[in-house]
């Protein structure tokens, strides 16, 4: 079902009729320039929002600027926070709208997606629930535990989703690859148009390796 | 006593921050020769263009040609972006599918050729005897000559 729509996106949507006709994801993906401009601009803004986020939860460890408060950190560095936010995921849709059946079988993106789920769940529980009581810590060289928390996995989240985002160029685990049998599954490349290989049936088929 | 309540977190701090720094320097070099690529597995290939993939980030020839081993099969070889291909005079004109051409350049790590032979692409020459530069500078692949940017 996400896949049909994929396929649709990538194939299908913007394209006019003739033998060259591309759809415009295609297009994008053929482009000169605009393609390299999506991908730098995904990485500068990237910079500016994991870069900006990193300064909150450092400070929400207890790590830096431990006599400024929260609330004034907070307060001065997340408008720069959300900017990059907007600009990373922006960039980053229309890149994903470049090759979607690529990054649907690629399993690094789909870490990627978990670690962002995850941190964007982390955003929500510190909002909700953590920051209840900020007056109470505001000016608390190192704040309790729950912040502290929540400002750990926040770092590692999304040192994750950064991570994991970088691998995703590399073919290791390439669909119609023989691949291990699990990088097939969660990659789901049974329904990718190169197949699964599992790397243990290749060798069965090709006998015992000299 | 406080200084040392504020040593471990900044090392912690520290790592973390050189740890991302580290993924951004690699994102520098985009896409490293080496990950994928064996420098000491070079090939000659020589065959028709059976298809070209203009796109981003590298375009991809696909051409039937015979490997180390000699048998003939298809395969695709990376080129620099279609940007690059176009200003080292590479071009949908130059490249059609048909064209005889030699492409010089390293076979990929795993060497399967499953589902097809890959390989990294360093110079193509086309039936005018006409040689061109066809990959990406500075991804670490051996420097032998075909770049013309590399230091002599």
């Amino acid at each position: 079902m996400v896949r049909e729509v994929l396929v649709w996106l990538q194939t299908g949507l913007g394209k006019g009729t003739g033998d060259t006709a591309q759809s415009w994801s295609e297009a994008l993906l053929g482009s000169l320039n605009f393609w390299g401009l999506l991908e730098g601009t995904h990485l500068i803004s990237l910079m500016l929002f994991a870069g900006t986020i990193f300064v909150v939860d450092l400070r929400l460890l207890g790590v830096t600027f431990r006599r400024t408060p929260v609330s004034v950190v907070s307060d001065r560095v997340l408008p720069l926070t959300v900017a990059g936010f907007a600009l990373v995921v922006a960039t980053g849709l229309a890149l994903f709208f470049a090759k979607p059946l690529f990054y649907y079988h690629n399993v690094w993106f789909r870490a990627k997606l978990v670690f962002l789920v995850l941190a964007m769940l982390n955003i929500a529980v510190f909002h909700m629930r953590v920051q209840r009581n900020q007056s109470d810590w505001d000016k608390a060289e190192t704040p309790p535990s729950a912040a502290r928390i929540s400002a750990a996995l926040s770092l590692a989240s999304w040192i994750l989703v950064i991570a994991m985002g970088r691998f995703i160029p590399y073919d290791w685990f390439e669909c119609g690859k023989p691949i291990p049998h699990l990088a097939n599954v969660l990659q789901d490349c049974k329904a990718s148009e190169k197949g699964a290989i599992d790397k243990g049936d290749l060798s069965r088929l090709k006998g015992p390796a000299k | 006593m406080n200084s040392r309540r504020i040593t471990v977190p900044t090392l912690i701090g520290a790592g973390l921050l050189a740890a991302a720094a580290l993924g951004v320097g690699s994102a520098a070099a985009h896409h490293a020769f080496s990950a994928e690529f064996d420098g000491k597995a070079p090939v000659l290939l020589r065959g028709k263009v059976t298809k070209v993939e203009w796109i981003n980030p590298h375009a991809w020839v696909h051409l039937n040609a015979a490997g180390p081993d000699g048998a003939v099969r298809e395969w695709m070889v990376e080129g620099g972006t279609p940007n690059t291909l176009l200003r080292a005079g590479i071009d949908r004109g130059t490249l059609k599918v048909g064209t005889e051409i030699i492409v010089r350049g390293y076979q990929s790590k795993d060497r399967s050729c499953e589902p097809i032979c890959k390989a990294n692409g360093r110079d193509v020459t086309f039936p005018d005897g006409r040689k061109v530069f066809m990959g990406s500078s500075g991804t670490g692949a051996p420097k032998d000559g075909s770049d013309p940017t590399d230091a002599k």
